[in-house]
């Protein structure tokens, strides 16, 4: 096929570049291929379940969706069943959510954040989880042992929980589940009494729950009817699995604990903390590498200074150069007896000695040891090599031109090894600096979930005598996303061709995803072109998604939007000070 | 017209890099600075034959993904580790195009198609960009890249011999008939 041709195409920023860096997630993704590669070797879970299997297959699925989405062949797309209006929207919806990401948040700001809890494995314990609107916070308990590693051992030590729920449309379109349930080949929407997305880790790897060590989570839910199912998010097959009906709890609704839940940290303050955690590794790779740097450097070896003839005592020695070739700078030397050697008399001189054998002396390169035998005698002694007259001013000169060398050679070593140093020291300063402002950072975004977190409590206390609860509890096999839900068809009215366009100049907006919230009750319908069906009796509200800009169309809007045959829908793009799902669920008016 | 150096390295640099390769074998860890180092020229290089940002993006992540698995693998040549993690990339987008065939892109500037006409000694107009242009579609895939990494992302000779494994004599003498067949379409174009 031809390829398109773009000319002066704009050129993405540096800025725009960095933003999709993250050497974390590729550290993370190399190690769950790793669980993977080893699960196919068959060295993984030899003695396990399939249950088990089943979530490690989840978790690498999970790594590898956006491999999928790049290189998924579109020509396998399953051909739609149109045997209603509303299957076709949704079969459409199926083909270009295949193209998408499979759990696919519009925007990570708006994104739930998780929240971090330490639990003590051997020991295991409770955790209290609290969300806006609940007036009592979801309990998740932990039995004693319950967590094993990639391998199936058991694991001791604190283990990392992180948990998030969600209870609105704001919730739903955020974190970018999908909530379409294939129900024997019908496609249905999900209209949720509440979900909530588990997840255990130790020391950043991720652990799994051990087979009949179940965590039991009792979520709290606003919404007490009967009529909802118990769900799993299966993301190796991309589908919803029921796990059975869903009976809710009558809890008395207590007012919540008047203090903030101190342990909560946001996904934003775990990823500052690991990267300050990371500091030092950074710092202690860039010591390694410049440690064998220095020792890679040449190291001169100095050269041995030629000794003057003092007239002591002397030996004629024929000596193998090969065995010290420090002495090739001593031609014609003699060695001179030392002082030291007591044993020495002038006898040692007349004896016919059977062999005279030098080795290295206690003063290694200066002095050498000459052991004398016949066959009934062995005398040892300590001798210097020396020479006398001309061969010694001729040593001398060589030397001190050696000795030269031997000097710049040093002194160049020092200049490199301090160049080095002062690289390494450089380099590490820059990763001090760089933890110095994620610190800074950590502080900002400690503060700011405190205040949050401050807030929520605030607002429970207000709301807590007007909210009714119920409680919903989940066996958790295996960590993910899991939800008590209730399948929907779509709204039953008119179906239209909508056009979406900007209200600020009426310009034509090509949404990339298109979220239909019905107000009343507590469902968000995806749609994926601009075949929109509702009931004329119930209020709407629209969310879309166009060139990464999130674009909403109020209430009111959408019902000005409907009296109009047109069906030309003006949204606006939600406030740019809007930092989270509390912002975009006030926007929604929900 | 001038070659990008970004890719050249001095002894020193190499070796830094190759120790640093050394202590990522044993610690995934420690490949931060090359991921650091090179994340900004894989994603310029996957981005140049695609069209789809995103899918520039996800395709320069499964590249240091794939280099990063088969780090143990990685035999140090007397060359930057680029050129290891270019023709991963190279590998990678290839394999894109033959799943997805019409997801291929060339993207140039004006000053790129003046570069062409230059090298090929004809006087450039901007009428001529349509017409060259289809002459650059219609190139067989080989010479596209060719032509591509030289004119469109000033790589050196030596650069592309080694991110297409060949030598850099073979890619200059490949550069040479590219363009005389060019200029022999320029020329019948008359253009």
């Amino acid at each position: 096929m031809e390829p398109k041709f773009n000319l002066n195409r704009p050129k993405i920023s540096d800025e725009e570049i960095n933003e999709h860096k993250d050497f974390d997630k590729l550290v993370k993704q190399f190690k769950r291929q790793s669980i993977e590669k080893a699960k196919s070797d068959g060295n993984f879970l030899k003695n396990k379940k399939a249950t088990y299997a089943t979530v490690i297959a989840g978790l690498a699925v999970v790594c590898t969706v956006t491999y999928f989405t790049v290189f998924n062949k579109q020509n396998k797309q399953t051909a739609t069943n149109d045997k209603t209006n509303t299957l076709n929207t949704i079969n459409k919806a199926k083909e270009v959510n295949k193209k998408k990401n499979f759990i696919a948040p519009p925007s990570q700001k708006l994104n739930v954040p998780y929240n971090s809890y330490k639990v003590n494995a051997q020991k295991g314990g409770e955790l209290a989880h609290h969300t806006i609107p609940m007036a009592i916070g979801t309990k998740i308990k932990v039995p004693k042992n319950a967590f094993v590693n990639k391998e199936g051992k058991e694991i001791i030590g604190d283990i990392e929980i992180k948990y998030r729920e969600f209870h609105n449309q704001a919730d739903i379109i955020a974190s970018g589940i999908p909530m379409t349930y294939d129900s024997a080949g019908t496609q249905y929407t999900f209209e949720s009494a509440g979900m909530f997305d588990v997840k255990g880790y130790q020391n950043g790897e991720e652990v799994f729950l051990k087979q009949g060590k179940p965590l039991t989570v009792e979520m709290n839910s606003i919404y007490t009817d009967d009529s909802y199912n118990q769900y799993y998010l299966d993301t190796v097959n991309h589908n919803w699995q029921v796990i059975k009906h869903d009976t809710p709890l009558t809890v008395p609704t207590a007012p919540p604990e008047n203090k903030p839940a101190e342990k909560a940290q946001s996904e934003k303050e775990i990823q500052l903390v690991k990267k300050i955690e990371h500091v030092p590794i950074q710092i202690d790779s860039v010591k390694t590498v410049y440690e064998k740097k220095i020792t890679a450097l040449p190291q001169p070896k100095q050269p041995n200074k030629p000794a003057k003839a003092t007239g002591r005592p002397q030996f004629e020695l024929e000596v193998e150069y090969k065995d010290f070739p420090e002495l090739a700078a001593f031609k014609n030397a003699v060695f001179e007896v030392g002082n030291e050697n007591k044993n020495y008399t002038k006898e040692l001189h007349s004896v016919t000695w059977s062999s005279a054998i030098v080795s290295a002396g206690p003063q290694k390169g200066k002095n050498y040891l000459l052991t004398l035998k016949t066959k009934s005698r062995e005398e040892k002694l300590i001798v210097y090599p020396v020479l006398t007259g001309a061969d010694y001013e001729k040593a001398a000169e060589v030397y001190k031109k050696k000795f030269t060398e031997y000097n710049s050679l040093l002194d160049k070593r020092e200049a490199d090894e301090k160049k080095l140093k002062d690289e390494m020291a450089a380099k590490q300063k820059a990763y001090l600096e760089a933890e110095k402002q994620l610190s800074a950072e950590l502080l900002k975004e400690q503060i700011r979930m405190r205040r949050n977190m401050e807030a929520q409590l605030e607002n429970q206390i207000k709301s807590h005598s007007a909210v009714q609860n119920v409680v919903r509890v989940f066996q958790v096999s295996n960590f993910g996303i899991y939800n008590s839900d209730c399948p929907r068809s779509m709204p039953n009215g008119p179906s239209v061709m909508a056009i979406y366009a900007s209200a600020a100049d009426g310009a034509k907006l090509s949404p990339s995803y298109i979220y239909l919230v019905e107000h009343g009750r507590n469902i968000v319908f995806n749609l994926t072109d601009q075949e929109l069906r509702f009931e004329r009796s119930k209020d709407y509200s629209l969310c879309i998604v166009a060139d990464g800009i999130l674009y909403l169309c109020t209430k009111e809007q959408f019902a000005n939007s409907i009296k109009d045959k047109g069906y030309k829908f003006a949204l606006t793009p939600l406030a740019a000070e809007a930092n989270n799902v509390a912002d975009l669920r006030k926007a929604l008016e929900i | 017209m001038n070659f990008n150096p970004r890719y050249h390295h001095t002894t020193t640099q190499l070796q830094d890099e190759q120790l640093i390769i050394e202590a990522a074998k044993q610690n995934p860890e420690h490949f931060g600075p090359i991921y650091d180092k090179y994340y900004k020229q894989i994603f310029g290089y996957v981005y140049q034959r695609m069209d789809c940002k995103d899918t520039a993006f996800d395709v320069t992540a499964q590249v240091f993904l794939k280099a990063l698995t088969n780090l143990n693998r990685y035999e140090f040549k007397g060359v930057p580790f680029a050129s290891w993690l270019f023709r991963i990339a190279h590998s990678e987008v290839m394999q894109l195009f033959r799943d997805q065939k019409n997801k291929r892109a060339v993207n140039a500037d004006v000053g790129d198609m003046k570069n062409i006409y230059e090298e090929v000694q004809e006087p450039f107009f901007e009428e001529y960009i349509p017409a060259l242009q289809k002459m650059i579609k219609d190139l067989p895939e080989e010479d596209l890249q060719m032509i591509e990494m030289r004119f469109f992302e000033q790589r050196p000779f030596k650069e592309i011999a080694e991110i297409l494994n060949i030598t850099e004599n073979n890619a200059k003498v490949r550069m040479y008939r590219i363009l005389e067949r060019l200029k022999k379409t320029i020329t019948n174009y008359k253009i």
